[in-house]
């Protein structure tokens, strides 16, 4: 009878992602239980027990792991804003050794962080909602390790790009920069990694709760309450606002010279990016 | 008492049962029904994934130990969930003292 309750038990954890010393400590927990109680049908359906597992270690699990790539990344963010910072004179464009990989590598160095920070703003923003639930829905589960994943993804792809940057500039660069560049891309990276273990962990968890995802007027209802421009459920309303926020600012910074085309620049990438990634990553449904 | 009225308040009251001294599962589900005069009388499979996720919280932490012949998982509090604890009684004080001003 125990016997039986353990295997259709281990099954079902296999099923919803637990497997290896987690499935082994529980099965020995459920089997010390049962020894002690002699009642399999009191301990629950081994299905719903599983599913209860699922749901409440990827819920937990989700959102430490969301506050971790956040820790993460913040840090790494700042560092890298006093790396650029801190050139005085940009090199020549011309000036790399391998002129096509320099430009794709100065867009991503402007783009990829920009979308890690949105990202990772979003998923704090998802796990802090989620703060209080044992169980969320699958849904929004899916959700948070999908932000946590963009922005960890980004911010590894920007500091890969500053690697290459010093790199390929490395003639038009002071020397202490490019040596700087490399130690804070290596040990971004190795923080970065360190998160995106945790995530790929906490995703082999399939959590079976129903419930929709929610979007972004979810993650941020208090701060969009104080805005009267009736954006909730207006997703492209909302877009069009962030973007030409931005695009004001990145004028403003930009100056005379510059500031038009960075804003025109930064509106037409926010847009593409919530057109590319609004649905994926729960902005939009 | 329904499962879904307890859902809200297991945290807090497997907090509790650990809080006086450090126990296994079984023990601690035992307590559940016998402090509660059978009200508190959950499927037993479900209080093990709470117990795992305050765990993985750090609210408790877990070991190994070795008794009547099997090996079993034992339960303490840690400072965190300490402190947890002593918010969420002085919570829950404050409710039902509320509670009580308006219905008695």
């Amino acid at each position: 009878m125990i016997g039986g309750y353990l295997r259709e038990l281990e099954a079902e954890l296999g099923a919803v992602g637990i497997r290896g010393s987690l499935r082994r400590r529980i099965l020995a927990e459920t089997s010390d239980h049962l020894h002690e109680s002699g009642d399999a049908a009191r301990f629950g359906e081994p299905k719903l027990v599983a599913a209860r597992f699922a749901d409440e270690l990827a819920t937990s699990g989700a959102r430490r792991v969301a506050f971790t790539s956040f820790l993460a990344l913040a840090p790494a963010g700042i560092a890298y804003a006093v790396l650029f910072g801190l050139i005085r004179t940009w090199p020549d464009i011309a000036s790399a050794k391998l002129l096509p990989l320099a430009i794709a590598t100065a867009v991503t160095i402007v783009l990829a962080p920009q979308v890690a920070f949105a990202a990772g703003v979003l998923t704090v923003a998802r796990a802090w909602r989620l703060r209080s639930q044992t169980t969320a829905p699958a849904a929004e589960i899916v959700v948070l390790r999908r932000r946590a994943a963009v922005a960890l993804g980004s911010g590894a792809t920007a500091f890969a790009a500053v690697a290459v940057y010093a790199y390929e500039y490395s003639s038009g660069l002071p020397d202490w920069w490019a040596t700087t560049a490399f130690i804070v891309s290596g040990a971004a990276l190795v923080s970065i990694g360190g998160a995106a273990v945790a995530l790929a962990r906490n995703a082999q968890l399939r959590a079976q709760a129903a419930g929709p995802a929610g979007d972004v007027f979810d993650d941020v209802a208090p701060l969009l309450d104080r805005i009267p421009l009736r954006l909730r459920g207006r997703p492209w309303r909302f877009c069009l606002l962030v973007a030409a926020a931005v695009a004001a600012a990145a004028f403003v910074a930009g100056g005379p010279d510059e500031g038009p085309r960075n804003a025109v620049g930064e509106f037409v990438a926010i847009c593409a990016a919530f057109a590319a990634l609004g649905r994926f990553l729960g902005l939009r449904r | 008492m329904r499962a879904e009225t307890l859902k809200g308040h297991l945290d807090f009251l497997l907090l509790a049962i650990v809080g006086d001294e450090p126990a296994h599962g079984y023990r601690i589900i035992e307590a559940l029904k016998r402090r509660s005069a059978g009200a508190f009388d959950l499927p037993e499979g479900t209080v093990y994934p709470a117990l795992h996720r305050l765990e993985q919280s750090g609210l408790l932490a877990s070991s190994w130990a070795s008794g009547s012949g099997r090996r079993r998982r034992v339960y303490r509090l840690t400072a965190r969930g300490r402190r947890a604890l002593a918010g969420a009684r002085r919570d829950w004080r404050g409710f039902t003292k509320a509670v009580e001003a308006v219905v008695a």
